[in-house]
């Protein structure tokens, strides 16, 4: 029992007091982000779209300052409802323009995006 | 518990109690005087209720430099020593604030030889039965009971002192066999020297120095080698009943030979170096300033240049004879340059002192009033009777005038009685009476100090004018192309433009520091602007060697206070050095010179003692004002580029084309990456011709781009990059993840212009 304590007290010693870690909580889907002017996006933030049909489409982001595209990745949507995230930890603008084309490079969404 | 106690002596053990030694700094002595103030010792850390030995030696000193205390108050002196009178080593023992009061009243006597002064102070808590031997640094402990020589030998060697093996004692100078005498009680003590192996080939036996062959001969001199201490009785050795062993303290202070069988007592000693700051023994500590005495000219450099750790320079020290006009090199060594660009050049400079056309005229005691000086209106005016001095008076430099003064004079004037001359600095013992010769000057009244003297002349001897020049080498260039690079020069465009754009001053606030003006101006026109940061992006990626006559010089010199005098209107007339001249013409003893060096093209100034921090070229800019163009409108004349990119399952392919190159030669792109969800893996680039290609990754960017300079191309919409990553972890898609930024473009003129990403 007495070597029981021991260990104990040199482990709060050293231990110190357990950290108990609190889960982050995802930030809200932003549901259909080309039917409003302006979002505001946390990095990893998740946000949906509706596409008028399969296939190669571009998501653009623009720096609203300089008006210099700064990201621009090519996806592969599906008819309807398509869901992807936009990760905003290496970009230094605020205020983005986030445009999204089809293969022939006719806009089909473009909305202000705030980065917070 | 007992864990908790051993946990707990653990930590106290590994976090120590802090026992220091402080020394003073190194001063400058007079020669042949008493009484001079060597304190500056102190020790700290102890525990306040210790009893410490305190050794205290001169391990280099001219002979007959002594010291002592005037206050010696709870002091015990070891074995041998008395804590009075004038002593060139000694060792006792008391608490800690009384050897610090005693250290405080530390005073030194000089000979009249010139050399340096080493003063060692060592501490330690004092272990009963041991000596301490202040000069080499070493312990000793008497064995009282008497044993064979080769038992002694062997007994010597089983034992250990504060981490030390010990041996027979060595007895290797005068000074230490006369330690021995004066601290061990006991007479006729084995010490390690035998001619066993070979009868009247006496070798010391034990020790650092075992196998040192000291005497080829018996006889109280004969065969005494010299250089080696000897220190035979009369007669002695002489082998009487086959004398194979030496013993000290025989019938006095010296040596005879022995027989085995002898029961003599004996000495081990612990320590193996010379010099007692070089003393590794457990538990003890040591510090030591050496001090010059008289004319010992000592120079030290502190050398600038921040966060340089592994290359060299060449250091060339050059001196000029007195009277000519030729400086000749001494010395062309390469010099490391080590920490915060420390570079110890010291052993270079000639310190040979050369007779010159000048004159010292020095006043010592005597009879009559052969001189005098004046005090008015803060001037000192020295007044020497014309009849003593035996040559053109104006030839006086310097004067010695008894204890009161000894420097530089200007000569004034001479009314054919008295040559007058000026001291340019007051004297306070001509009139306070601290003089030792004061019964010799006389208040003469009206401000008038007459000295009862002889003036007597000799030709000075000074020190030659040298001068320390710094050249690149091979290695230094590997130093530049590792430090500056393309975004360095970068950092120089976006300064430049924002400072005003291409058209605008450069004189300004741009950059932090206003040194980084003189940095960057390669070209050495006075002006910083495009074409400087053009004509380092050329030399830094190969195309221009370091021969191209802009960059020749690339080492610059500025003493320290006027490199942090630059500022930033005055950097283009502040004069720059390709060598510090050292002007030691002066006789003053010790220099410390203080200089900065930078180097063109270190437009970050990475080496700049006043640029704290990192050191290193902050990469993390602001890709905003990276961005040459003040205004966000695309123009005809810019580059225009596009770029996309795609994942596919765990790769992510970046590709970034040039759509207009618009005549640019050169272009750059910084393109960020989140590190923490990829992994950069490689770039390959397509470009037109004999393009310079570059990508550099920097941990969360890439710095990439291309650069053409063969006078005739330019790079095209054939320029492509594609770069790879890896995703750490699953993901649908990555926007965002990569972020492009233009830096610049550069034509073939050297015009800076914008890249726009469509």
């Amino acid at each position: 029992m007495k070597k029981a304590l021991i260990i104990m007290a040199v482990a709060a010693l050293f231990g110190g007091c357990t950290k108990y870690e609190i889960e982050p909580v995802p930030p809200p889907i932003i549901k259909d982000i080309f039917s409003v002017s302006q979002s505001t996006v946390t990095n990893a933030q998740t946000f949906n779209f509706t596409l008028p049909s399969a296939g190669p489409y571009t998501l653009t982001l623009i720096d609203s300052l300089t008006k210099q595209v700064i990201s621009r990745e090519k996806i592969y949507g599906g008819a309807g409802l398509n869901t992807r995230n936009i990760y905003t930890k290496t970009i230094q603008s605020k205020y983005l323009q986030l445009v999204l084309l089809d293969a022939n490079n006719n806009q089909i969404g473009k909305t202000t995006i705030i980065t917070k | 518990m007992r864990i908790f106690l051993t946990i707990l002596f653990s930590l106290i053990t590994f976090l120590g109690s802090g026992q220091t030694i402080t020394a003073p700094d190194s001063r400058s002595y007079v020669l042949n005087t008493a009484d001079q103030n060597a304190s500056g010792f102190s020790l700290s850390g102890f525990n306040s209720s210790d009893i410490l030995l305190c050794a205290i030696g001169l391990p280099t000193a001219p002979a007959g430099t002594t010291f002592y205390f005037t206050t010696t108050t709870g002091l015990t002196p070891a074995s041998g020593y008395t804590m009075t009178g004038n002593k060139s080593r000694i060792a006792f023992t008391g608490t800690m604030a009384n050897i610090n009061n005693a250290l405080a009243s530390l005073k030194i006597n000089t000979p009249a030889t010139a050399g340096s002064i080493q003063i060692s102070v060592s501490a330690t808590v004092n272990p009963a039965g041991f000596f301490y031997n202040p000069t080499n640094g070493h312990f000793y402990r008497p064995i009282s009971s008497g044993t064979t020589y080769t038992n002694a030998r062997a007994a010597a060697l089983n034992t250990t002192f504060k981490g030390q093996q010990g041996y027979l004692v060595t007895i290797t100078s005068a000074d230490e066999d006369a330690f021995v005498f004066n601290n061990v009680p006991q007479t006729n003590i084995w010490f390690a020297l035998t001619d066993e192996l070979a009868e009247g080939q006496w070798r010391i036996d034990a020790g650092p120095e075992a196998g040192t062959l000291i005497k080829t001969s018996n006889g109280q001199f004969t065969g005494n080698i010299a250089g080696q201490y000897n220190n035979w009785a009369p007669g002695e050795p002489n082998n009487s009943g086959n004398e194979d062993y030496a013993v000290t303290k025989w019938n006095g202070s010296q040596w005879n030979d022995l027989p085995n069988n002898f029961s003599c007592p004996y000495v081990i000693e612990y320590g193996t170096w010379t010099n007692p700051d070089n003393a590794t023994f457990t538990d003890f500590y040591t510090n030591s300033t050496t001090h010059s005495n008289g004319p010992t000219l000592s120079v030290r450099f502190n050398v600038s240049t921040n966060n340089i750790t592994n290359s060299a320079l060449t250091a060339k020290v050059h001196y000029q004879p007195t009277g000519s006009a030729t400086w000749t090199p001494s010395t062309n060594i390469a010099r490391s340059m080590t920490l915060l660009g420390g570079m110890d050049v010291t052993s270079d400079i000639d310190t040979n002192r050369v007779v010159t056309n000048t004159y010292l005229s020095t006043i010592s005691p005597g009879q009559v009033e052969w001189s005098y000086i004046n005090l008015f209106n803060g001037s000192v005016t020295l007044h020497i009777d014309q009849r003593k001095v035996t040559m053109s008076p104006s030839l006086i430099s310097h004067v010695s005038i008894l204890d009161v003064y000894s420097g530089p004079v200007t000569f004034t004037s001479s009314n054919g009685t008295w040559a007058m001359y000026n001291i340019p600095v007051q004297i306070p013992k001509l009139t306070d009476g601290t003089s030792q010769f004061n019964s010799y000057i006389r208040n003469a009244g009206y401000n008038n100090y007459a000295f009862r003297c002889e003036v007597t002349m000799s030709q000075n001897r000074e020190y030659k004018k040298q001068a320390l020049f710094f050249n690149y080498s091979t290695s230094l260039s590997a130093l530049y192309n590792n430090v500056v690079t393309v975004s360095d020069v970068y950092t120089a465009f976006r300064q430049f433009a924002t400072q005003g754009g291409l058209t605008g001053t450069s004189n300004g606030t741009a950059f932090t520091s206003p040194i980084q003006y003189i940095a960057a101006d390669v070209d050495g026109n006075g002006i910083f602007d495009e074409k400087d940061c053009f004509e380092l992006l050329q030399h830094i990626t190969g195309t221009q060697p370091l021969s191209a006559s802009n960059l020749t010089d690339i080492i610059r010199i500025l003493s320290r206070s006027a490199y942090d005098g630059v500022t930033s209107s005055s950097w283009n007339t502040v004069p720059q050095k390709s060598f510090y001249s050292i002007d030691l013409m002066d006789g003053v003893l010790t220099y410390t010179n203080n200089i900065s060096i930078f180097w063109k093209g270190d437009v970050n100034m990475s080496h700049s003692p006043s640029q704290s921090g990192s050191g290193q070229i902050n990469m993390s800019v602001n890709p905003v004002t990276m961005s040459m163009s003040l205004n966000s409108s695309t123009s005809a004349s810019d580059v225009k580029a596009s770029i996309i990119s795609e994942l596919i399952e765990d790769e992510l392919s970046l590709t970034v084309q040039l759509d207009q190159a618009q005549s640019a030669v050169g272009v750059q792109f910084m393109v960020h990456y989140d590190n923490s969800l990829l992994s950069y893996k490689e770039t390959k680039f397509t470009s037109v011709g004999s393009s310079t290609n570059f990508a550099s990754d920097k941990g969360d960017y890439i710095s990439l781009g291309s650069l053409i300079t063969d006078g005739n191309s330019s790079l095209d919409n054939s320029t492509k990059y594609v770069l790879k990553f890896k995703t750490k972890s699953k993901m649908t898609n990555t926007l965002g993840l990569i972020s492009v930024y233009p830096v610049d473009a550069v034509t073939k003129n050297g015009s800076q212009i914008k890249i726009n990403i469509l």
